[in-house]
Order: structure tokens, then sequence, then C-alpha cells
């Protein structure tokens, strides 16, 4: 890896990132969300200079791995809202199970009725589970983790954006109830969106995030021995 | 003089956003650290967690020593999901029907998953609140 490369794709990344924060400051639209414009600026940048994406990804890994700690910071918020969560455990837990059998099963279902091959069914399992457990599940199912992240990526994009539109169609009176909603849908994306919503929504999707990812990694060498 | 330099020490962690990020850090590699050492499969960041949770519940750190650094991580979060998108390159197939097809099952599937998730929980929240009152 070259020290150039590292910083050259590092700054520009970043650069992209906050072109797009600028962009969604002033439009709060779906299509201006930072992870819409970023990427789609960047790949065009990555076409131009004609670099593989092993290439970029070398000099550009450190943020993925970013992720990892930005998890840990989630412990925050659910401390913040301990009295909340404390009070609604047993529905919490149960929306998270009621909604990992129905992200599977609708996954598969979907799948199958547009005939995608096996190994890309496989790979849109996880999609729901924030990025470090859907790239376990995957792995270990036998899908392609690569694609995993992507679509983990477009599952929180448009998971953030159909949240909003059913929080506004569904007659939802809990806090908790619209919780569980960003937080089994769109995993960390769908949080940051519940948080610009309401604090109390926001450490509740974080938690749901949290569960969710645990629950299914959990129960992956169950989903294993069922898909053979 | 000892107590003096704690009391700096303190001060300097309830304000420095950039100390906070890194005691967030370091628990993270305690994580891994630990998801390591037991061999267990769930994701050291995770480990890290629940510890901070654990000692925030049971007093050993203060909330104001991470909140901050918190802050920031989860702010700008989005920032750190970018370089993982341009790896479609890598996948000239999913250009063109194939990835109309994905984007379909993705965005049906999610639709489905929050609508069921998110009405289950009210249906059971409203109906232990009508047998409680």
């Amino acid at each position: 890896m070259n020290i150039v490369h590292l910083i050259f794709w590092s700054a520009l990344t970043i650069a992209l990132y906050h072109a797009g924060k600028l962009v969604n400051r002033r439009f709060h639209a779906w299509w201006s969300s930072p992870l819409m414009i970023a990427p789609i600026l960047l790949i065009i940048v990555v076409l131009a200079f004609r670099v593989p994406y092993k290439e970029y990804i070398s000099s550009t890994h450190w943020m993925l791995a970013m992720l990892a700690p930005a998890t840990v910071a989630f412990a925050i918020p659910i401390y913040e809202q301990r009295e909340l969560i404390k009070k609604h455990w047993l529905i919490l837990m149960g929306g998270v199970l009621v909604g990992s059998v129905t992200a599977m099963l609708s996954s598969w279902f979907l799948a199958n009725m547009f005939g995608l091959s096996d190994q890309l069914r496989i790979s849109l399992l996880p999609r729901s589970l924030s990025t470090p457990f859907a790239l376990i599940v995957s792995g270990e199912l036998g899908g392609i983790p690569g694609l995993t992240a992507v679509f983990v990526i477009i599952t929180g994009l448009f998971g953030a954006t159909i949240g909003e539109l059913l929080l506004k169609s569904l007659p939802l009176q809990s806090t908790i109830a619209k919780g569980s909603l960003f937080g089994m849908g769109a995993h960390a994306v769908g949080t940051a969106k519940a948080h610009q919503i309401d604090s109390e929504v926001g450490a509740i999707s974080g938690l749901t995030m949290v569960l969710v990812g645990a629950v299914n990694v959990l129960a992956a060498p169950l989903v294993e021995v069922l898909l053979r | 003089m000892f107590r003096t330099g704690s009391i700096v020490l303190r001060r300097h962690c309830r304000t420095n956003m950039l100390t906070q990020i890194g005691i967030i850090m370091l628990f993270w590699l305690i994580g891994t650290a630990a998801a390591k050492a037991t061999g267990i499969s769930v994701p050291g960041s995770i480990i890290g967690l629940f510890l901070v949770v654990a000692l925030l519940v049971t007093k050993q750190i203060s909330v104001h020593s991470v909140r901050l650094g918190a802050k920031w991580f989860l702010g700008e979060m989005l920032l750190f999901f970018v370089p993982a998108v341009p790896v479609v390159l890598d996948h000239p197939e999913l250009f063109g029907t194939l990835g109309l097809k994905i984007v379909a099952v993705i965005l049906l599937s999610t639709a489905i998953v929050m609508a069921v998730t998110a009405l289950f929980v009210d249906m059971v929240y409203r109906y232990l609140a009508r047998r409680q009152g």
C-alpha cells in the first residue's frame, strides 16, 4: 500500500461525504443522503482513474474498520434510555424475533419469486443486520460477504426512507414500535434517521439493531441446517 | 499532587472529544481481544458495547467521559459505509435486470419487515397497556 494513495483516496472519500452532507442539509430528500451522493460520485472518480476496487479499498479500508468501534458507541444512547428499555424489554425482544423470522422468510420467498441464484439469495438473507453481524452470517451460510455489505447499505438507505413513510401511514402509538421499525428494518442507517426524529425512538432503534444482530448470529447455525 | 493530576485528567476526559473517541476505541479493542480469547462468534464490538453499558450502569465510568465521543461516532457513521459501495464495480452482473430484481427484493422485503415488526410491537404494547389500565 502506497502512502500517497492512502491520503488521496481517504481525503477524496471524506470530501465527497462532506459534500453529500452539505447537499443533504439543503434538500432533505432521500436522494440527497450522503450515502447516496458520495458513493455515486466516488464510483465515477474510481472509474475515471481506472483504479480497480481492490486498490481503492486497500487505501480506505480503515474507514470500514471504524464501523466496529462506532457500534460500541451505541452503548451511550442505550444507557441513557435504560428506564424505557427496562420497562419494555420483553416486547422489544418479541419484536426482534417476529421481525427476524419475517426478514428471513420474505427475503427467501421474494428472491425465489424473482428467480435469483442460491448464492445471491443467501447473500441477501442477512442484509437487515448491521454490517459486522451481516458479514459473519453471510460467510457462515456460504454467501458472498462483499456483496452482502452492499445489500446492507442499500437496505439501510432505502429502509430509512421507507421507514419514514411507514411512520406516517401506519397507526403506531408507541415510541417502542417506532424504534423497533427502524432498528429491525434498517440497522445503523435507520437508527441515524430515528435519532433525528426523537432521542427515545433512536435509543430503541439502536438497541433493537444490536439485539437483531446478536439473535441472528446465534441463529445462523440453525438456518444453515434448514438451508440444506 | 496525585489528586490534582487525577482531577485534571478527569476534566480533560469530559471535554476532549478525541480522548473520548480513544476511550471508545479502547473498549472495542478489549471486546475484540475477549472475543478472540473465548472463541465465540459474536463481534468484539458488541462485547465492547455491553461492557460499556455494564460499566455505566455500575457507575464505574461516567457517561460524561464518553458522551462526546459517542456523539461523533454516531453522527459520522454514514461515512464509514461509503468505501464499501464501489465493490459493485467488481460485479458487473449487478447492473441491468439482475440489479433491478435485487433492489426490488430488498425494497419489498424491508417494507414488509418494518411494517410487520412495528405493528406487532404496537399491538402487544396496546394489549398490555389496556390490561394494566
